[in-house]
């Protein structure tokens, strides 16, 4: 990516300052360099996070037939790697279809799973569950967990680009993942909203439009 | 083998010095002559232009090739070596910042040995770097002449 190069530049020479001057450095100038590094790293996933947002609405979309459930097992697959050690209560409902652009649905669940699991990373028995509600026709989707949840006073905050609920030592994040996951819902013709308590976890819903209702 | 050359094909100067900096961590000794463009890296090889006089004959060990370059870019210059005789078999590293699949498979289909993406990471970059050095040019026998 061309805007990560120069980015790619600050974090190496900082290396390079970490690797090949650290006896020259004390404590505290290690830790500033530290710091470059870490702020070079967050700017890089900031960057990379509005080149998503941007492209979600400019790319064409394709409409096929999804399967969500494999999307969703694959992501907690791999976000259980990311940290083996974490005990999580993973229940993923089997076989849920949608038709919709796969690679931007894929978007939309590493957004919402990823929150889930960061939501709720500092619970003993963190709960995540995938699934869909068929009480009503055309029952939505929803990831839950069972986290630090959020105060629903906000809940119209959530989908602002940059707008966080938490702070960034408690939870670390860009703040645009929810505007990209309500710019794909909305572009597939569906809605997204969300239930939660401080402290009680959170639930996020969203449609998608039957092949037959299909809205442009 | 000490003595042969790596031709590094770059033209951004803080990518140039990081890269040089990772070959030397890696205890790289050979001698690296660095191209800045399309061009050069060509004049360099074929002993033409710039390089006008320079023994043709004898090949660089490596090269390690970015893609996006001025006036000639990486895929023209590697299409160009990989034409003629004396380097058709020079062992190239394609080094670039895309991650396009489109990209890497064009890139192989030209000859490249290996391709490296740039990734954003740094340390990667230079693991990837010191251990494509050391396996290519310690590990690796060159294709007899």
């Amino acid at each position: 990516m061309i805007c990560g190069a120069p980015l790619r530049h600050i974090d190496g020479f900082s290396l390079a300052l970490l690797e090949d001057y650290s006896s020259k450095l004390d404590d505290t100038g290690k830790d500033f360099l530290k710091q470059v590094r870490e702020g070079s790293q967050e700017m890089g996933r900031l960057i990379d996070d509005m080149l998503q947002l941007a492209h979600v609405t400019r790319n064409e979309m394709r409409r096929e037939k999804v399967d969500l459930s494999e999307l969703a097992s694959g992501i907690l697959n791999d976000l259980r790697m990311t940290e083996p050690v974490r005990f999580v209560n993973i229940t993923v409902q089997k076989g849920l279809l949608a038709y919709g652009d796969e690679r931007l649905l894929k978007i939309v669940l590493i957004n919402l799973l990823g929150n889930a699991w960061k939501f709720s990373s500092k619970k003993t028995a963190a709960e995540i569950a995938f699934g869909r509600e068929w009480a009503k026709e055309n029952g939505p989707y929803f990831v839950h967990d069972n986290g630090v949840g959020f105060n629903e006073a906000f809940a119209g905050k959530l989908y602002e680009a940059f707008q966080r609920l938490h702070s960034a030592s408690d939870f670390e994040g860009t703040g645009i993942g929810l505007a990209t996951v309500r710019r794909i819902i909305n572009r597939h013709g569906g809605n997204i909203w969300a239930r939660g308590k401080v402290g009680k976890g959170a639930t996020f819903y969203f449609t998608l439009p039957d092949a037959n209702g299909v809205k442009k | 083998m000490r003595d042969k050359v790596i031709l590094l094909v770059e033209d951004n100067p803080r990518d140039e010095a990081l890269t040089l900096r990772a070959l030397q961590r890696s205890k790289i000794v050979n001698e690296v002559v660095v191209a800045r463009d399309g061009v050069e890296a060509l004049d360099y090889l074929f002993g033409i232009g710039k390089y006008a006089g320079r023994d043709a004959t004898i090949i660089p060990q490596l090269i390690l090739l970015d893609l996006k370059l001025p006036k000639v870019d990486g895929l023209q210059v590697l299409k160009s070596l990989r034409a003629d005789e004396r380097t058709k078999r020079v062992p190239v590293v394609v080094f670039t910042s895309s991650s396009e699949q489109e990209d890497m498979i064009k890139v192989y289909d030209q000859g490249a040995n290996s391709y490296v993406r740039k990734p954003v990471d740094f340390e990667q970059f230079a693991d990837a770097t010191r251990r494509l050095g050391i396996y290519w040019l310690l590990l690796n026998q060159v294709a007899p002449e």
